[in-house]
């Protein structure tokens, strides 16, 4: 697919922001939104969230009904001054994380970088054992496919549709 | 059914994610300022976003907050179905849920007790337990030397 073409505005929320909060859909028709942490791999052109596979529902209902949306409206933690807020509506794939692909180290090291205290509890043995299913997990990857943006986070406008285009 | 404690959680919060699911398929989400109508069990959207008027149907609504460093987190998502009466966007709820399954608190465990975090720790023990089971075979173990490592790589 290559790398998204975005303005740096938004490019900025998507390598910034700490959480968004992520839809998927049930086998009901029930949109279920939960705060996750994001990641954008910009050289795949594609976001990336992760769950554990001791609370894998998102990831089941992406795999049964791909149609998910990756929302940025809390920019809590991001240092941007007055970003816009982004919706991003796109098709996702579901796999199990083990192979430790180059990409999810620095996932891995973002993290950290994110919530310093973690930094402790992951060099300790016995924390991770305790809490290996927190490091057992399923990637669910976001090719977008309608991008919605909101100049400074307001919802009484209606919002800007970005062209989603890819550059080789 | 309307749940008091956990709408007290609910008002502590300046504005909710709503999402519905579009014709397309795809969902959509917006933030919104809410009000809570307690006689009638409802929630309702005085000046919802353009977005969501006229949207029916299933919907969900979701409050949560965390501190710069990801800490302190609380989430709370309401279930429910969408509808427009007399003019105005008034969702119904179903269920009321946390990300700690309790019902009292939008607490996360980890912003909790060390009870909290233990009772956290078992239950995310036995799930992956169940997991693993349904899988057939045991996970990888993950490269620890090699990512702490690349921690420290500039």
């Amino acid at each position: 697919m290559g790398t998204l073409h975005l303005p740096p505005e938004v490019e900025a929320v998507f390598r910034e922001f700490r959480t968004c909060e992520f839809t998927t859909v049930n086998r009901q028709g029930q949109p279920l939104t939960w705060p996750t942490e994001p990641f954008y791999d910009a050289l795949g052109g594609r976001l990336i969230v992760t769950s554990s596979i001791a609370f894998p529902v998102k990831a089941y209902n992406a795999r049964r009904h791909p149609q998910v949306a990756v929302f940025f409206s809390d920019p809590t933690g991001a240092p941007l001054t007055e970003p816009p807020a982004v919706l991003v509506q796109g098709d996702a794939i579901v796999t199990e994380l083990v192979d430790d692909p180059p990409w999810s180290y620095a996932m891995f090291k973002e993290s950290i970088l994110r919530q310093p205290r973690t930094r402790s509890f992951v060099s300790n043995p016995l924390a991770r054992r305790l809490f290996t299913f927190q490091f057992q997990r399923l990637a669910i990857f976001v090719q977008p496919r309608r991008i919605l943006v909101w100049p400074w986070g307001d919802m009484g406008r209606t919002p800007t549709e970005l062209e989603v285009r890819y550059v080789e | 059914m309307w749940n008091e404690r956990l709408i007290a959680c609910a008002r502590a919060y300046p504005s909710g994610v709503l999402t519905v699911v579009e014709d397309s398929g795809y969902p959509r989400s917006v933030r919104c300022v809410v009000e809570f109508d307690d006689a009638r069990g409802l929630i309702l959207f005085s000046a919802p976003s353009p977005d969501v008027l006229g949207q029916q149907g299933l919907a969900c609504l979701l409050f949560h907050r965390h501190n710069a460093d990801l800490g302190g987190q609380h989430e709370l998502l309401v279930k429910g179905e969408l509808r427009e009466e007399a003019g105005v966007l008034i969702m119904r709820p179903g269920d009321f849920l946390t990300g700690s399954g309790r019902q009292d608190t939008d607490r996360m465990p980890v912003a909790g007790s060390p009870v909290d975090i233990i009772r956290f720790m078992m239950l995310g023990r036995r799930k992956a337990r169940q997991y693993l089971a349904k899988r057939g075979k045991p996970w990888s173990p993950r490269p620890w030397g090699k990512m702490l490592r690349y921690l420290d790589e500039p």
